[in-house]
Order: C-alpha cells, then structure tokens, then sequence
C-alpha cells in the first residue's frame, strides 16, 4: 500500500505543464539565428512583472548571471546589456516575481552564426 | 516539470493543507461529536496543537520556498530583499494571515469552552486565505469564494472524523461509540458530501471553462486524476457508511476491524487527492 501510494504520489506530482510564464516577445526571439552577437537582449512581458535573476548559457561557456542594473522594479519591458562570447547557441533563463506574488520562470534560446 | 523549488513548494503545500484540514476538523469533530469521542479528548487536542503547529511551519517554509523559486537557488530562502518583495505582495498578506489562524487555533485549544470559538475563527482565517490568493480569486466573484471556503470547512469536516474513528474501532470498548461516531458522522456526511462534490465541480468547471481542458492540459489531467481519486474515496465511504458501520451496530467485532483498515486506506487516497490538489494550485496554470 505505502509503495503503491508513493508511487501514485510520484506519478501525480510528475505533470507536465510548467508555471506562469507569460512572457510575451523577446528580443531576439526565441529560437532565431543571427549573423552578430547582439549587444542587449529584451523581454516583453504581458503583465507587469519585478525580473529577479537572469542567467546566460553559452554552449562554450559556464552560465553566467547578468545584471539586472536599474532593471529592478514592476515593468512590462526590460533590457538587460549582453556579454558576447563569440559565436554558437546563447540560452537565457529568466525568474520574476509577479504583482499577484506568482512567481515566474521561463527561458529562450537564439543562435549566433 | 517544476523545478525543484516548485516541487518543495507543492510538497509545502500539501504539509500545510494536512495541518490546517486535520487541526480544524480535530477541533470540529470534538466539539460536534463531544460525547463520544471524549475518550480520547485530550489526545485530539495534542494532534490538533501539533497539526496546527506543521501548518504554521508550512506557510513559513512556503513562503521561503517562493524565494528560492525567484531566485533559483537556496540563497533566495533567506535573500532579505527577494523575502522583502514577496512580502509587499498577497503573498505577504497571506502568511500573515496564516500565521495568525494557527496560533489562534494553538491557544484557542488551551482554553476551555470559548476556546472552540477561537480555533474556529482562526480556522476561518487560514482557510480564507486560500480565496485571497490562488486561481479561485482570480474568478473575482464573491461567491465562489464563500463556495471555496465552504468547500474546505467540508473537507476539513471529513479528514477530522478519521483520526478519532480510527482510534475508537481499534479499542474493543468504545466499538459502541466508533458505530454511533460512524453513523452520525455518515447522517452529516450524506448532506456535506453531495454539497462538497457539488462545489468542486462548479469550481473545477468555472476555472476550465471547456471540457475538452480536462484532457488538453496539465491543469485539467491534473485534475482529472483528482476527480478518480476522489471516486476511490466516496466508494470506501459508502463501504464504511453502508457495510462495515451498520455492522459494528449489529455488535460485530470484526466490522470495527475493517472499518480501521478502511480508513487507513482511505487516508493514504485523501494524501494523494490533497497531493494532486497542491500541484494544481502551485505550479499548474489554468488552462485560459
């Protein structure tokens, strides 16, 4: 029985839809590829949100945290300054608070070729 | 899937649900049943202290958890000014509320008397702040919120019972006092039930708004699995209301044997149905 109840736990906490993001358009987009590295990325968000760590991946790379400077209150768009590290797959991973307190998590990637 | 800090928060969650139904319904049961369970009064009030207790350290680590989760890392547990943020939102409100209704619901215990009255305002408030917040809220309509309130006092109603029925069958000399708990509490039940069932399913339709979300999304298969959980529980519940306590009054020993088992059963299901529920209200998104 425990067995059978922890499994049928596992099974119900295992879903597959993730929560309250609701980022509406980055830039660049999410899955775009472009010629040179861009100097600053954006988000457009579709309610207001307080952006709280933004992490950058480089395939070549270990994640590194950008600074989120005055970026740091209620907004529906921010843009963040970007280090390039040359060409290859850029993965930006972002969490925010929202006004009603969810907090909010998402990530897109774009290539540079 | 979540990340770790969504599942934590949903495991928070279901600590804090288990704490706040079993404390108010301990306190419900002794103070509508007092006659029967006062065998075993005073060790209700201790598991009512110590569940109430499990579910003002839930809404705290809850909280916390809410700050790894803007953050990413167990820094933002303790991260002054992420807790800082968090705490100028509903969020902040809520744990106020939270923490205030448990410690009601402590010293309300303490007292003799009066002191159900306090339990049960502090139950109000903690079980309130679920329509503060939540996806519930979000349907702004006061209704709803009184139906979710009422919802969870039934629930709380119904997981206080098992405890002290379960107690009462095991000992050979109260099998007398587990059959008229069981078929009182049942008499309570067949009109609480059909209202708990009743509201849930206006709730769950209010929320996904179409029933082809039930099978489409995360949230609604979620809740689906919730739904069949809950099957599994009402058909214990007839068993017990049906079978095993119209047994126990006709003197059979046996009955009370099965009627413990039975709610053990029916209590690990209640955990999972409570499970599913936390995953709902802590990391799923409606499906609009």
């Amino acid at each position: 029985m425990k067995r059978l109840a922890t499994l049928a736990l596992i099974s119900t906490l295992a879903t597959s839809a993730f929560a309250h993001s609701r980022v509406d358009t980055t830039t660049p987009e999410n899955g775009a590829v472009i010629a040179d590295v861009p100097a600053e990325i954006s988000f457009n968000f579709a309610a207001d949100i307080r952006l709280t760590r933004v992490d950058m991946t480089h395939q070549d790379h270990p994640s590194v945290r950008l600074d989120l400077g005055d970026e740091t209150s209620f907004d529906r768009v921010f843009t963040l300054p970007l280090q390039g590290m040359g060409e290859g797959i850029y993965g930006i991973e972002w969490r925010g608070l929202g006004v009603d307190g969810h907090a909010m998590q998402g990530e897109f990637t774009f290539t540079v070729d | 899937m979540p990340d770790i800090w969504g599942i934590a928060a949903i495991y928070a969650k279901l600590i804090l649900y288990v704490g706040l139904a079993g404390s108010v319904g301990l306190v419900i049961i002794r103070a509508v049943f007092a006659d029967l369970v006062s065998p075993i009064s005073d060790r209700m009030r201790v598991q009512a202290v110590l569940l109430a207790g499990l579910a003002l350290a839930a809404s705290v680590l809850g909280f916390m958890l809410r700050g790894a989760a803007l953050t990413g890392g167990a820094d933002g547990m303790t991260d002054p000014e992420i807790l800082g943020l968090l705490w100028q939102t509903p969020v902040g409100d809520v744990l106020v509320y939270r923490m205030a209704g448990a410690v009601l619901i402590i010293i309300g215990v303490f007292i003799p008397l009066s002191g159900q009255w306090i339990v049960l305002a502090g139950g109000l408030i903690t079980l309130w702040t679920f329509a503060q917040i939540g996806h519930v809220p979000e349907l702004e309509t006061t209704g709803v919120r009184v139906l979710l309130l009422l919802h969870l006092l039934g629930i709380a109603f119904w997981i206080g019972v098992l405890g002290p029925l379960r107690a009462l069958s095991r000992r050979p000399e109260h099998i007398a006092s587990a059959a008229t708990l069981g078929h009182r509490f049942g008499q309570a039940a067949s009109v609480i039930v059909p209202g708990l069932i009743l509201a849930g399913l206006l709730m769950a339709w209010l929320l996904l708004g179409d029933l082809r979300a039930l099978v489409a999304t995360g949230y609604g298969q979620t809740l689906l699995i919730k739904l069949v959980l809950v099957g599994a529980i009402l058909s214990l519940a007839a068993a017990n209301k049906l079978r095993f306590v119209p047994a126990m009054q006709a003197g059979d020993d046996k009955a009370a044997h099965h009627l413990a088992r039975s709610i053990e059963i029916e209590t690990a299901v209640i955990l999972l149905v409570l499970a599913a529920t936390a995953t709902l209200t802590s990391v799923l998104t409606l499906p609009n």
